[in-house]
């Protein structure tokens, strides 16, 4: 039980950032095809 | 603060000497169980370096240029996107320090110590928000929060705020440049000042051109890159090791304060100090209000909202490898914290992950330092040239020149500062009490009418005086004049607190968590506080600079119109249309 949890401790924060880094990916991407269909520069 | 001076003190005294020792240090087999750290050969790290920086300048060079858009180089179009932004915010906020120092609070405080380095850093992203979006109300066209307060208050105050964001930015980026030395000294037959050249005319190369547009384009691939590493590395460390059962057997190599997750040793070191800068370094620094004038105002909160959390789990996860390494009784090399992310990566995992590692950390130190380059850029450019030399009569196209010179000088300078080893130590204190003094001035002046010029200048000045009289023990600190110091310093306690919740949840909540706060620590800090000399002078200049800045705005009949500074502050693009002499109020 001892090893669950402190391996869920540390083991949660790679996991928090891969669901950040889809949540960020999906958001670029998303603006990424807004800017292009309204013909602005992404930046 | 403290925890940061600790960080640049051990960077600044010891980086080039323990680097130097490290890299003798690998032909050696010590008694410990990483004594050994993989050195890359001179082509390879060349090789690492030139593809990081080649691609990065060829992406910066996909952006469109207009020869005249000083806005653009400063603060885009005000509408970049939600991810964008939050790519940005987070990788500007995670610099080099932030794994070295995750790390070194794993090490030191145990299952409890990442979470104060990278819970309050977090949450110097969370706090500016509320009050970024008063920012953003009062002067949507803005690129710095100082032309924010020239149009509320005019040149000194303005110039205050400004200096600081400058002093702030320059240590940055210096810093950075430091950890690029020290990173390529350490991996690398190369030397320290090798690597700070390298990754100075690297960041400089791909920034040049674009300045804010490049660094935030960057920005989004530097963190995707590092993000995917994290994710990579943290968990291959600790299978390598043996897996989570190799932690929870060496569990009796912590001490109970260290084992425990409610560590008040840990809190009282490491959080609390940490806890008291978390506005000062929100209100102080130009690269993340220059993001703030950025982003599309409609995404400011999600953007902030998920910065936070990128940045809170990318260095909590980092700082559990110190954690690990305490665990298993790792010894950092010559005694220096810096060494234990390289070496557990060095002594767990293959060639290939330390290459990895040292994207990570050129990559977070760049995007740091590039931000740093826009944000002294845009000072040069809107505070000092816009409003107080061209008076809203600015050329764009000498504001780019202007921007372009200060990153060539900032670079320079950094690379200098860096290369002799220079003693920030003093300038960093100073920042420090200079941040922590200007946070009520500058946030009354954006919500309350009665702040006066004069009231947010001697407010600082005053805040410094008393902080230096604490700080550098100018005055004995005993009886009446160190109660006196820690009764100041309680009201400063409160006024943290109280702006804190004030951000959140409103005027009345503010003031309760005002008074709560400053009752409590009066109480308990009464003839205590005066042992913690850092979190006393910190305290008292919030304190001090709060009842100054009250007292001379009450004297004074004069009220502020806030619609006049959305008319001052316009874009450099097209010329001012207000000419309205600055620190204009209105009588009521």
């Amino acid at each position: 039980m001892q090893t669950l949890i402190y391996g869920s401790y540390i083991l949660i924060w790679p996991i928090l950032t891969l669901v950040m880094l889809g949540l960020i990916v999906s958001a670029v991407l998303r603006d990424t095809r807004e800017a292009r269909r309204n013909g602005n520069e992404l930046v | 603060m403290r925890h940061t001076i600790r960080y640049f003190r051990i960077n600044q005294s010891a980086r080039t000497r323990n680097c130097r020792v490290m890299f003798r240090a690998q032909s050696k087999k010590s008694d410990s169980v990483n004594s050994e750290l993989f050195q890359f050969s001179t082509t390879t790290v060349l090789l690492l370096m030139v593809a990081f920086y080649g691609g990065t300048y060829l992406l910066s060079r996909r952006i469109k240029h207009d020869a005249n858009d000083a806005d653009g180089f400063m603060v885009s179009n005000h509408r970049i996107g939600f991810g964008m932004g939050a790519a940005s915010m987070t990788a500007t906020w995670v610099w080099a320090a932030s794994f070295y120092a995750a790390a070194t609070s794993g090490y030191t405080y145990g299952v409890s110590g990442p979470l104060h380095y990278g819970f309050w850093g977090a949450l110097m992203i969370l706090f500016i928000y509320p009050f970024g979006r008063r920012f953003r109300e009062l002067a949507p066209n803005a690129a710095t929060l100082g032309e924010l307060i020239h149009a509320r208050h005019g040149a000194s105050s303005q110039l205050i705020l400004a200096f600081s964001n400058l002093l702030g930015s320059v240590i940055s980026l210096m810093v950075n440049l430091t950890a690029a030395g020290a990173l390529v000294s350490v991996l690398s037959p190369l030397s320290f000042q090798a690597g700070i050249v390298i990754a100075g005319l690297g960041v400089l190369s791909y920034t040049f051109y674009s300045g804010f547009r490049a660094s935030v384009f960057t920005d989004f691939a530097q963190l995707i890159a590092m993000m995917a590493i994290a994710v990579v590395i943290i968990p291959a460390v600790l299978f390598a090791m043996g897996g989570p059962s190799v932690v929870v057997d060496n569990l009796s190599n912590l001490t109970s304060e260290q084992a425990n997750l409610f560590s008040k040793e840990a809190f009282l070191h490491q959080g609390a100090p940490y806890f008291v800068a978390v506005l000062a370094y929100a209100i102080g620094n130009q690269t993340i209000s220059q993001r703030l004038f950025a982003v599309d105002e409609s995404h400011i909160k999600p953007t902030f909202i998920t910065a936070t959390i990128s940045y809170g789990a990318i260095v909590i996860g980092l700082g559990m490898i110190g954690l690990m390494a305490l665990t298993v009784g790792i010894e950092p090399l010559d005694g220096n914290m810096n060494n234990l992310i390289p070496q557990m990566v060095s002594t767990y995992l293959p060639p290939f992950f330390i290459g990895l590692f040292f994207i990570l950390v050129i990559g977070s130190l760049s995007s740091t330092a590039d931000s740093d380059l826009s944000a002294l850029s845009a000072i040069m450019m809107a505070d000092v040239y816009g409003k107080n030399i061209a008076k809203n009569r600015a050329d764009p196209r000498k504001m780019l020149i202007i921007g372009r010179t200060t990153m060539i000088v900032a670079t320079v300078l950094g690379m200098i500062l860096a290369s002799m080893s220079f003693d920030i130590l003093v300038m960093l204190v100073f920042v420090g009490a200079l941040w922590g003094a200007i946070v009520f001035p500058v946030i009354a002046s954006c919500f309350w009418d009665r702040v006066t010029n004069a009231a947010f200048t001697w407010a600082v000045v005053a805040a410094l005086l008393a902080f230096s009289v604490v700080r550098f023990e100018l005055l004995p600190m005993t009886g009446a004049l160190a109660l006196g110091m820690e009764l100041l310093a309680a009201i400063g306690a409160g006024v943290v607190a109280g702006l804190m919740t004030f951000g959140f949840f409103g005027k009345r909540l503010g003031v309760l968590a005002f008074f709560i706060a400053t009752a409590v620590i009066g109480w308990i800090g009464a003839g205590q506080l005066r042992e913690y000399t850092v979190l006393l002078s910190s305290l008292t200049a919030y304190g001090v600079s709060t009842l100054v800045c009250i007292a001379i705005s009450l004297a004074s009949s004069e009220r502020f119109d806030f619609d006049t500074i959305q008319q001052r502050v316009s874009d450099y693009n097209k010329p001012a249309e207000d000419d309205v002499p600055e620190g204009t109020l209105t009588a009521r």
